[in-house]
């Protein structure tokens, strides 16, 4: 401890140090608030002003092109009586499960290998995202190819195996399973990549005590990459649930742009039957209400997910 | 990137407020005002079939017409067009002086949307309304009588078939034997049974039940609506036989299963020869050439469609928006673009039948050597001529998209025709009523 | 299988079976690619064989011209690199700042205003587009790049990608630091949180390039093909009433190339680790 002796500071220096440790506060204070501004400010213009508007809309009778009639809840009566919209719901469901869980684990695994010093990084990760460069439509139709009843390389390589061809595009399961593997191309190196910066900031000295502790190159991965991970898959998971429940341009454009979703709506989506009633048939009332039961359910979902989540780390 | 001020947020506030009424308004009619004469810049807005610019119809006119130019945009999807068009008619701003409209939404277009298009009788198209086929410009007349579009092709029906295939089955490849053989459809199925028994592995006999039961209805006069305005798909027979007729073909085996447009196996199947005849309107002559290329040559042939009424599939129209500036100039235009002489030029040049009937009667001698020197002038004049005046309704497409579905999950996913009909009318309902 | 290599220096160095299956999945990943050039580079019949060809014809360069030709590619080459350009730097710059906030600062109403911002993202795309359009016209800016630009300045993606980096790659005791050392907030962020979310931000910048490169529905509504971005203009690629596949997929390869560019720029950023050393335990 030292005596320090008081010195009288002249009245004036004390009164700037004050104001700037008072601005410096105040700063600190309000630093947080304008970090978040612009994106609610933008979003309250560009965002919620269309979403309530659409609310509003859900409520009319509206025909792009003629005047709105108010309805009330008919629409919302029409949709929870259609069985459409249940196997919309169904399908949503069905192709999410399909194509989000094989793909988050793949890029799991990717994210690993691309995380190893080697030559040719750079090539590997360009190619990794290359499919999500590619836009929907012309991975679309190549898929669409591929899977071809008559011609396509897919039913080919089954041939060759001894497996009789496959309705692919006709088919319930099997439309929904090419669908899935289209959305897999696409999105698994982009969620390689997230996994990816999230592996390159986890501290080498967690995997170097982890070493030392005798743990091998498996436990590592289990007890220091995947807990050092977790914001990020829980990131992942959230988006692509999202994304999942959303999904229209690969089901639109592997029905060749018609928003039925196949014959008997084999793989309509929950998406693809708004854009089937917006801007094919052109009820843009219906096509509202269907906008908003799907967001209050991806609320549900969501909310669902970190209750979830959170009861896991409570557990951990 | 500081605190928001105050003004931004109110500005914002504003902003939306009046956009939600703008929105709420829907279709904001009225004429604009009359631009001032001296030179002028019209804007043309169509999707992809039209064909002026391949045709260098644009370039032409502007020399003919010092001080006008036109500034042409087109998008090849009617289904990405119609969307953006109808949201720019809606908000009132944003509309070209020229914009293309397809047959399947003139129904729709002359029922509700009176106020957003202009009446061409008043302008100096309206001389050109009495030259076209009858019921090609009455589908583009509202009840009162205005005309809001002027027609600019057609899309007549035959029977496009490839002889090799016939021939190899034992069947008549002479357009003139198979057509006497194929006069109703009933007999062209009786044929298709012939053909599967002795066809080559791999051969359908048509290309699609969807595409039969297009054909059929067709020729028909009145199919979903009647002429007050009514829908009437559930209980006319018309339709109902033809989806039967249909859906016992593909129950049968007598299709290929491929659905017309988005199967890249449809595409492929011109040249594979995964069916053998096709009803076909005449801009898919030009369809053909492209997907079977020049490996397909000599192997197709064109005779009358089964059913002897004449029968439309297509065909579009040049209109006017009424929040144009430019109203007169735009008229002249598209007056002298869907005259006869350009009508037929653009018949040679991309296949478009012309509508008009001066149009007609100089392309009637037209031979087509790709298609062994068919005489399609002749054949799809037969056609235009005896196409029945329809009636044609808002939700025309709707129901025939609901219609071909059903019959696509009847020949692709071994769907009973009758539990496929009572799909189609709850589709139907659930879409439209 | 078992990839899991020796470490050395830190970094685990790769074996033969790590570039074995990396090798593969690059292939699947680029087999379709690779279809595409071919598709570009051929008559629309010989696509229609079956089977299709598998090695590049001809015609590239000519569909090429044909697809150059008939949109104007140059424009909407030159309009998108702009929007998609001013978006990412924007979204990167913004969703930073908030991300940072949500990470690590202590405010009220911290929780329900991440929620709020997460729940953004629900919000189905497809539907705003009508009353958006109306905004747009309200604003006198329907038809003009800044239309598609002012939407998507922010995106609640970035903010929760940010926000889930940030929490784990900037350990609090960097910030608690800067805060003895007297920095005021806007310090902090510029020499302590910026280096260290780099990588997460080349990162965003990529994907919201990307994103914004490839985004079709809104601009086919907002713009026309006047004044196109490149998605717009190929979408209206085609003519006739038998559109040229061939002549398509050669202006969907055009419109995909500068794409390519930008990563290879942007991917050497996230190679070679940047974050070495800077983070700490």
């Amino acid at each position: 401890m030292t005596l320090t002796l008081s010195r009288p500071e002249p009245a004036v220096v004390n009164g700037r140090r004050a104001r700037r440790s008072r601005l410096h506060a105040f700063e600190a204070r309000s630093a947080p608030y304008v970090y978040i501004a612009p994106f609610f400010l933008l979003f309250a213009a560009f965002g919620l002003f269309p979403l309530i508007d659409t609310a509003w809309i859900s409520l009319h009778r509206y025909r792009l092109g003629s005047s709105m009639s108010f309805i009330g809840l008919d629409n919302y009566a029409w949709l929870f009586t259609n069985p459409a919209f249940y196997n919309a719901l169904l399908k949503t469901f069905t192709i999410g499960v399909l194509s989000t869980v094989p793909q988050l684990l793949l890029a799991l695994g990717l994210a690993h290998l691309l995380n190893h010093r080697m030559r040719g990084r750079t090539f590997f990760r360009v190619a990794m995202l290359m499919p999500y460069a590619t836009s929907v439509a012309a991975a679309t139709l190549v898929f669409a190819q591929l899977f071809s009843r008559d011609a396509g390389l897919i039913n080919w390589l089954l041939g060759v195996v001894g497996v009789n061809p496959v309705d692919w595009r006709n088919g319930s399961w099997a439309a929904q399973i090419a669908i899935s593997s289209i959305i897999i191309w696409r999105w698994t190196g982009y969620n390689a990549l997230i996994y990816l910066a999230g592996m390159q900031s986890i501290s080498q000295d967690l995997y170097e005590a982890a070493a030392l502790d005798g743990a091998n190159a498996w436990q590592q991965f289990r007890h220091v990459t995947l807990p050092g991970l977790r914001p990020t898959i829980l990131f992942t998971i959230v988006v692509s649930t999202i994304g999942a429940s959303q999904v229209f341009g690969e089901p639109l454009i592997f029905g060749g742009g018609a928003a039925e979703g196949g014959a008997l709506g084999q793989y309509q989506t929950l998406g693809l039957f708004l854009y089937q009633q917006g801007w094919q048939i052109g009820q843009l009332g219906r096509a509202a209400a269907v906008a908003w039961v799907m967001f209050l359910m991806i609320v549900v979902l969501v909310l669902v997910n970190s209750a979830l989540a959170r009861r896991r780390e409570r557990a951990a | 990137m500081h605190r928001s001020s105050p003004p931004a947020r109110k500005l914002a506030a504003l902003v939306a407020g009046v956009a939600l009424a703008v929105s709420a308004c829907g279709g904001s009619g009225g004429s604009a005002p009359q631009a001032a004469a001296g030179p002028v810049e019209l804007t043309v807005s169509l999707f992809g079939t039209f064909g002026y610019q391949e045709t260098g119809l644009f370039a032409e006119y502007e020399k003919q017409n010092p001080g006008v130019t036109i500034k042409y945009d087109s998008t090849q999807s009617e289904d990405a067009y119609w969307p953006a068009l109808q949201t720019r008619l809606a908000s009132g701003k944003g509309s070209s002086d020229v914009q293309g409209i397809e047959v399947a939404r003139i129904a729709d277009v002359v029922t509700n949307q009176q106020d957003l298009w202009t009446d061409l009788r008043d302008t100096a198209a309206g001389s050109a309304v009495t030259g076209y086929l009858p019921w090609k410009e009455k589908a583009a007349t509202t009840k009162e009588g205005a005309v809001l579009g002027l027609g600019t092709d057609i899309g007549p029906m035959a029977l496009c078939y490839r002889s090799d295939l016939l021939g190899k089955a034992g069947l008549p490849t002479d357009p003139a034997t198979l057509a006497a053989q194929t006069s109703t459809w009933p007999d062209y199925l009786a044929l298709g049974e012939k053909f599967k028994a002795a066809a080559p592995a791999g051969s359908a006999w048509t290309d699609s039940a969807g595409g039969l039961y297009n054909a059929i209805v067709s020729g028909e006069q009145k199919i979903y609506y009647d002429a007050a305005g009514t829908l009437v798909y559930a209980d006319n027979p018309a339709v109902k036989q033809a989806f039967d007729t249909a859906a016992g073909a593909g129950s049968t085996g007598l299709t290929a299963k491929l659905e017309q447009f988005v199967d890249p196996g449809w595409d492929a199947g011109f040249g594979s020869g995964t069916f053998a005849t096709i009803a076909c309107p005449s801009w898919m002559i030009g369809y053909i050439k492209g997907k079977a290329g020049d490996a397909g040559a000599g192997k197709w042939n064109v005779t009358a469609l089964p059913g002897g009424r004449g029968a439309n599939w297509g065909g579009s129209y040049l209109a006017i928006p009424a929040a144009s500036p430019h109203k007169e100039q735009a008229a002249k235009l598209i007056t002298w673009l869907t005259a006869p002489e350009q009508q037929a030029r653009l018949f040679t040049k991309v296949g478009n039948f012309p509508s008009t009937t001066g149009g007609i009667a100089q392309v009637s001698a037209t031979t087509d050597p790709y298609f062994a020197d068919a005489p399609i002038g002749k054949i799809y004049s037969a056609a235009a001529q005896a196409a029945p005046v329809q009636i044609l309704g808002p939700d025309d497409g709707v129901l025939k998209k609901v219609m071909t579905k059903a019959l696509l999950s009847v020949e692709a996913n071994g769907v009973s025709p009758a539990d496929a009909w009572n799909a189609a009318q709850q589709a139907a309902k659930q879409q439209i009523g | 299988m078992t990839v899991f290599a020796p470490r050395s220096h830190g970094l685990l160095v790769a074996g033969p079976r790590t570039y074995a299956a990396l090798t593969a999945t690059a292939l699947v990943f680029l087999l379709p690619f690779y279809y595409l050039v071919v598709a570009a580079s051929r008559p629309m019949a010989e696509m229609a064989q079956s089977p299709p060809p598998l090695t590049p014809g001809p015609l590239l360069f000519s569909n090429v011209a044909k697809a150059l030709d008939q949109q104007n590619i140059g424009l909407a080459l030159v309009n998108s690199l702009v929007v998609a350009g001013v978006i990412t730097l924007s979204t990167v710059l913004l969703c930073t700042l908030a991300g940072y906030a949500f990470a690590k600062l202590r405010f009220r109403g911290r929780g329900p205003l991440f929620a709020l911002a997460v729940g953004t993202m629900m919000i189905p795309p497809s539907l705003g587009v009508v009353p958006l359009y109306s905004l747009m016209v309200a604003l006198g800016l329907a038809g003009s790049l800044a239309s598609v630009v002012l939407p998507s300045l922010v995106a609640a993606f970035g903010v929760f990608f940010m926000r889930q980096y940030l929490v784990q790659a900037l350990p609090d005791e960097l910030l608690d630091a800067a805060k003895v050392d007297g920095a005021t907030a806007l310090r902090t962020v510029w020499s302590v949180v910026l280096p260290i979310a780099r990588p997460g931000m080349a990162v965003l910048g990529m994907l919201t390039f990307m994103t914004a490169w490839n985004d079709f529905f809104w601009p086919v509504i907002a713009l026309d093909t006047t004044n196109p971005t490149v998605q717009v203009a190929l979408a209206a690629l085609g003519g006739g009433y038998v559109p040229d596949t061939g002549v398509i997929m050669a202006g969907t390869l055009v419109g995909t190339l500068p794409v390519v560019v930008v990563f290879l720029l942007l991917g050497r950023q996230i190679v070679g680790g940047i974050v070495a050393g800077a983070v700490k335990a």
